[in-house]
């Protein structure tokens, strides 16, 4: 028992310990030059020897000869591959719980779920994921809005990348709940709005005015500019709302708002399909409420068999972690295997990996396992990379090394799609923020290091029985006592140059 | 010739991504002569052999040469690497609850190949996988559960054709696994499980009074229980002893009383630790011993079963204190869990690409006591091999094609 | 149909005036049939079989012609009617010396039902729950008969047999007990290691069906393999053992892969017989097991065989039962078409030369 309680222990201080080594918040001048000795930049040939510099959070050239301004700090790494992070395009983790228990919640942001320090986002920097869309959970039938952040940043502010990335809607069966009931719920969510927005307009063709009291009651500014002048009703959804210009903005009611955005084509849509029915089921609904041509299908299960309709539909996908679809005959017992990425890739649908775990088998896992299938390794680089981004209409700022994108580079110690790669340094928006030496955590994981302190018994040995590097010895253990910072966070001898961290 | 070699080996990869190639065991092709034709031949012995051959003849393999790359395609196989089989020395499949007689704590005699289910579809994955040969045990709830054996994943029904080694090892456990479902007699109604051990302690009682009992009946016939051969076989060293423990004190309790046992004269055991996650944090005290370990899977976050932390530099950690490591898969056949990715973890973890080979090759084929038929590429042992349509153990590689006792179970060629 | 009636209610039921009858096709055991055939039953035993021409109806017997066809009586091997809560006992490792002839009860009402499906007879089995649980009864399904208390020894190879709270937990325990039993063995044991009792091997899966295969030929036992569904994906060897098979009760829509491994029985010539599962079956799926087979491909012959001959020879009562042929009891059932087809239906059913059932007029 108390073995266990030491081990919770030793988490928690490794995880206090990571946030501790975090630089500081702001930037200092903002120019940093990484020099690798490949150079993998997503958008043609690898470079080598190739340099990047980034100067005030954007990447201002990727070359073999591109020259570092001379205050800019240089990250020297000839043996190290630079590479453009990963793009994670969906994911529901990072948050307390991905899904509240309202099934028709469009007015939910997982801005106000999102944990900073939540152990998903220290191991997808480690994996070198720098971008990632999360989104609410699939136990619902329109969950909430999404976000885009870097998994680096002790507030949600920091770590913010783009706020509504898109509405989450779930055309799979929700645990407990049939097909068709899921179904009806997610028709009936719009159905309900379009009998709201015509309530609305009823309402204000009779002279009464609930909306505007209600708005108002609940503090909203009607002078403001966006919320003071009414709209016609926009998109191509196969129903209309004559008279909406009426309505001033802002006396739609909060909670469905978001809903009238995505019907009108302003907001892209993530719709979770667990099934070809609930693909047929997805695309139905985007097509009558006009927002086909933002949706993104997530999928799970056989949806894969559903990808003819999705071809015919025009929209990409994001693929479960999932890859291999284990089918069983129940006649003979044999069993089949189907690779999903595969079918998308020869019907030419634009298809996004998800990780199937932030750690070890992260996005260029998935990727890999392209690779090993059979696809060609370009395409399944960018199915980590350049095609996330571009769902996410985030395109002209992540996924490729290339000059106006945002500064954010990985540096791993060999191929990005080898097992035997490790993530040495993150850089995200021209700032070191990631250095694997220092990672305490790493450490502890991958050379069973246990950090000062923390291991029972005293002096950790290593495999011949000298004291560890990190275990105190008695002259430091004394110098720890005497208040003195423990070893790991000395400066470095060039510090003085270093911009500061975020 | 690179260029068509390159080109022979693409075409392979393409035609095979879309649907994995039902084995060929029902199907015609039950002939056991193959050519097979690689880039990288990695036989286990040391040596890699950089384009070659690698023939099969009546179950056997009888030439491994570097070689033409020119030859007839439709008699032969090509691939970009050869391998042999792969070994899984804690394979956990086929088994389960009743394959443990819970009756007693102590049940040497039990063998384990009573209730082998070879109807598992457990069997065919694991060949998909390119696991050939597997030490199946009973599951852990016994201290001391029976004896385990040695079986091919593939090949006849009947459970005597597919033995490789019967009664292979003595297996029984360390640790909490043994005291599941014990619980002590006091507060509820008894059964069968009111009984000792439920604690840690208990379990290794069990053990000295099983040794102690076996030592006895030795000196006073009357004293014999069922099983005690086995436990003789044991101490003689004739039967090698398989033990889990996952934590550190379970392996020192398991090194402490083998040590014991020499010291105090009664017997040499020979002595494997299964499952030893902790064995990074004491490697010298395994390696005073010369005891060889079983890792278990890598876990993501480090923690595994029965509260142990292992540390992925493990494997890299007791190879440099002269300990043979082997990897095993506990029977998992997932894109992320089968053997050949607990290899590619065990180099992420700090061991060569040779080293790692080795770990799902030859060492637990040396464990388990049946290196003369299988482990590596070797003229005369058993036909295992394993196609691979490029870099064994990195994912970005899988496997194509498996030939197990010479016959081709998962065929690399292209579907016609 | 209504003449026929007409006799039958003419006719006293006495057994000792012989009786002969008459129908359009008499079913064979060998699957041949006679058209017109005719039976004479004396005494409780069939007389004579044959074509019409073939056979002399003894002065003074009565006479029954029926439009239909008339086949030996169906042989329900395997089933619990009558007895059911009384057949298990989980409490013991072994009971070899149980008799579960003692929980027949002769006048359950299940026997009606058995009897208007036109079961004859059946094997009374010991419920799986031990690694033996005894000793079969062969029993006629009217007038209380126990053709035999010891028709075959329940022997344990599935997990049913095996225990959460007694010894054996283990495939392996129960293998080291039976080889410990069958090492010394007495009364019922001995009488199955010495050839003289047939063994019933409990089995579910294709690995127990191996294992008691092993069992089988280490001991040089005889007997059927029973409770496997899929008995003939490894009908191969099972042919090799000479062992034989009960086939478990099939129903409508069962997987279409039970089906297939009852043809490879059939394909494979490994003998056997279907199983009744009564009453937890109603006693109709007897024939709809047969006929589902036939449509999947089984051989008409075997099928049959499988419904009398063969499930007499596998019950041990081969001598007393399972065909029209001189000499053996006169169980036998005038059906309103062919047996093996469905829409036909039982008219009237003989145990022992005494008329047991007579199905209503419409």
């Amino acid at each position: 028992m108390s073995h266990l309680i030491s081990r919770t222990f030793v988490s928690t201080a490794l995880s206090l310990g990571l946030l501790a080594l975090a630089p500081d918040a702001h930037a200092g001048n903002g120019k940093i030059a990484i020099k690798a000795g490949r150079v993998i930049t997503m958008v043609g040939p690898d470079i080598v020897n190739g340099v990047i510099t980034i100067e005030d959070g954007r990447i201002t050239g990727v070359s073999a000869d591109a020259k570092a301004a001379w205050d800019a700090e240089v990250l020297d790494h000839p043996e190290l591959v630079a590479f453009p992070g990963w793009v994670e395009a969906h994911s529901n983790r990072g948050m307390d719980r991905p899904n509240e228990n309202v099934p028709v919640a469009p007015f939910l942001d997982v801005r106000d779920s999102i944990d900073p320090i939540s152990f998903y986002f220290e191991d997808s920097l480690r994996a070198g994921v720098l971008t990632i869309n999360v989104q609410q959970g699939n136990a619902c039938v329109i969950g909430g809005q999404g976000m885009v952040v870097k998994p680096f940043g002790l507030t949600i502010e920091q770590m913010l990348v783009k706020q509504g990335s898109g509405l989450k809607l779930v055309a799979g069966a929700r645990p407990g709940r049939s097909r068709a009931t899921q179904a009806q719920e997610l028709r009936k969510a719009f159905l309900d709005l379009r009998q709201y927005l015509d309530k609305l307009v009823q309402d204000k063709q009779d002279g009464k005015d609930y909306a505007r009291r209600e708005a108002l009651f609940q503090g909203k500014d009607l002078e403001k500019e966006e919320n003071k002048k009414g709209r016609a009703f926009e998109g191509t959804a196969n129903w209309k709302v004559p008279g909406l210009e009426a309505i001033p903005r802002g006396e739609i009611d909060d909670q469905k708002e978001p809903l009238l955005r995505l019907v009108e084509g302003k907001l892209p849509a993530f719709m979770y399909c667990d099934s070809g029915s609930s693909v047929q089921l997805a695309l139905d609904v985007a097509r009558a409420n006009g927002f086909l041509a933002n949706t993104v299908l997530v999928l799970e299960g056989d949806s894969w068999k559903a990808a003819d309709a999705i071809l015919e539909a025009g929209v990409p996908v994001v693929l479960s972690p999932n890859l291999m679809y284990v089918e069983r005959d129940p006649l003979t017992g044999k069993e089949t295997e189907t690779f999903v990425p595969k079918v998308f890739s020869e019907k030419k649908i634009r298809f996004a990996l998800q990780s199937l775990n932030p750690s070890a088998q992260s996005l260029w896992f998935q990727a890999a396992q392209c690779v090993a299938n059979g696809l060609d390794r370009t395409a399944a680089l960018e199915a980590a990379t350049r095609t996330p981004a571009d769902i996410l209409r985030l395109g002209k700022r992540v996924g490729s090394l290339e000059q106006g994108k945002d500064g954010n580079v990985v540096l791993l110690s060999g191929d990005p799609l080898s097992v035997r790669s490790t993530v040495q340094y993150v850089v995200i928006g021209g700032n070191l923020v990631y250095d694997r030496s220092k990672d305490v955590r790493m450490k502890h994981l991958m050379n069973g290091v246990e950090p000062n302190n923390t291991a029972p018994g005293g002096v950790m040995l290593d495999a011949s029985g000298h004291p560890c590097n990190d275990a105190p010895t008695v002259d430091e253990k004394s110098k720890t006592d005497k208040g003195e910072k423990p070893p790991e966070e000395k400066p470095h001898d060039d510090h003085k140059d270093e911009p500061k961290k975020d | 010739m690179k260029l068509t070699w390159m080109l022979g080996g693409l075409a392979c990869v393409a035609s095979n991504a879309h649907a994995l190639l039902r084995p060929a065991a029902d199907d015609k092709d039950e002939r056991k002569a193959w050519t097979v034709r690689a880039t990288k031949i990695y036989t286990s012995t040391g040596r890699t052999i950089d384009k070659g051959v690698v023939i099969v003849n009546n179950g056997k393999i009888s030439a491994v040469t570097p070689g033409s790359d020119e030859g007839d395609a439709s008699t032969e196989l090509r691939v970009y690497a050869v391998t042999a089989g792969l070994i899984d020395a804690s394979a956990r499949i086929g088994v389960s609850m009743d394959a443990v007689e819970q009756s007693r704590e102590v049940a040497p005699e039990v063998r384990v190949a009573s209730a082998v289910d070879l109807f598992s579809p457990a069997w065919e994955r694991q060949v998909e996988c390119g696991v050939t040969t597997v030490l199946v045990n009973p599951p852990d709830r016994d201290v001391i559960g029976g004896l385990g054996v040695v079986l091919k994943t593939a090949g006849d029904n009947a459970i005597a054709k597919r033995t490789l080694k019967p009664d292979a090892v003595l297996r029984g456990a360390m640790g909490s696994d043994p005291s599941q479902g014990n619980h002590p007699a006091f507060g509820r109604p008894t059964d069968f499980y009111s009984r000792r051990p439920t604690t840690r302690m208990g379990v290794e009682w069990e053990w000295r009074k099983a040794f102690f009992d076996t030592a006895q009946s030795k000196q006073d016939a009357s004293k014999k229980f069922p099983g005690v051969e086995r436990l003789e076989e044991v101490l003689a060293g004739k039967l090698t002893l398989s033990i889990q423990a996952w934590t550190t004190q379970d392996i020192r309790t398991a090194v402490f009383l083998k040590e014991e046992i020499e010291r105090e004269g009664f017997g040499k055991p020979r002595l494997f630790i299964d499952a030893a996650a902790e064995a990074w944090k004491e490697p010298q005290l395994l390696a005073r011993s010369k005891t060889p370990v079983v890792l278990p899977p890598f876990p993501v976050g480090g923690r595994t079963d029965d509260g142990a932390f292992m540390a992925w530099n493990v494997a890299q950690l007791l190879q440099e204190q002269g300990i043979v490591v082997a990897l095993s898969a506990h029977g998992n056949s997932e894109l992320d869990g089968r053997l050949a990715m607990q290899a590619g973890y065990a180099m992420r973890g700090g061991l060569s690409f040779d080293e790692a080979l080795a770990a799902v090759t030859i060492n637990p084929a040396r464990l388990l006591g049946v290196e003369d038929r299988v482990g590596s590429l070797e003229v005369g042992k058993d036909a295992d091999l394993v196609l691979w349509n490029g870099e064994p153990f990195e994912p970005t590689a899988r496997v194509v094609g498996v030939i197990v006792d010479g016959v081709l179970r998962v065929d690399p060629r292209p579907k016609q | 149909m209504s003449s026929f009636a007409l006799f039958l209610s003419l006719l006293p039921g006495v057994a000792d005036r012989p009786l002969a009858i008459r129908a359009e096709h008499v079913l064979l055991g060998d699957g041949r049939t006679l058209e017109p055939g005719v039976v004479v039953i004396e005494g409780g035993k069939l007389q004579h079989v044959g074509a019409e021409k073939d056979v002399d109806v003894p002065a003074g017997a009565g006479r029954i012609d029926h439009k239909g066809w008339l086949s030996a009586g169906l042989i329900g091997l395997h089933g619990y009617s009558t007895a059911t809560g009384e057949l298990r006992d989980t409490t013991r490792t072994t009971l070899p010396e149980a008799r579960v002839a003692w929980a027949f009860d002769a006048r359950h009402p299940e026997l009606r039902d058995l009897l208007a499906e036109g079961v004859t007879s059946f094997v009374l089995t010991p419920s799986p729950s031990s690694l033996s649980g005894g000793a079969s009864a062969f029993v006629k399904c009217a007038g209380g008969k126990i053709v035999t208390r010891e028709a075959q020894l329940s022997l344990g190879f599935s997990d049913q047999n095996l225990s959460f709270n007694r010894f054996p937990t283990s495939h392996g325990g129960a293998l080291a007990e039976l080889e410990r039993l069958f090492a010394k063995p007495t009364g019922t044991i001995e009488k199955c290691a010495q050839g003289e009792l047939s063994a019933l091997f409990e089995v579910e899966t294709p690995s127990d069906v191996h294992r008691a295969i092993d069992f089988a030929k280490r001991h040089k036992l005889v007997g059927a393999l029973s409770g496997a569904d899929w008995t003939g994906e490894v009908a191969k060897d099972v042919k090799a053992s000479g062992l034989s098979v009960v086939a478990s009760t099939l129903r409508v829509g069962e997987d279409r892969r039970t089906l297939r491994a009852m043809v490879a029985l059939g394909a494979a010539d490994v003998p056997f017989g279907f199983g009744l599962d009564a009453p937890f079956s109603h006693p109709a799926t007897l024939r709809l097991s047969a006929a589902l087979c036939i449509r999947e491909g089984l051989a008409r012959d075997k099928a049959w065989r499988g419904l009398t001959a063969e499930s007499a020879r596998i019950a041990g009562v081969e001598k007393r039962v399972g065909n029209l042929a001189e000499g053996l009891d006169a169980d036998l059932v005038l059906w309103s078409g062919d047996p093996l087809e469905l829409s036909s239906s039982v008219v009237a059913v003989y145990v022992d030369g005494e008329r047991a059932f007579a199905a209503e007029e419409r």
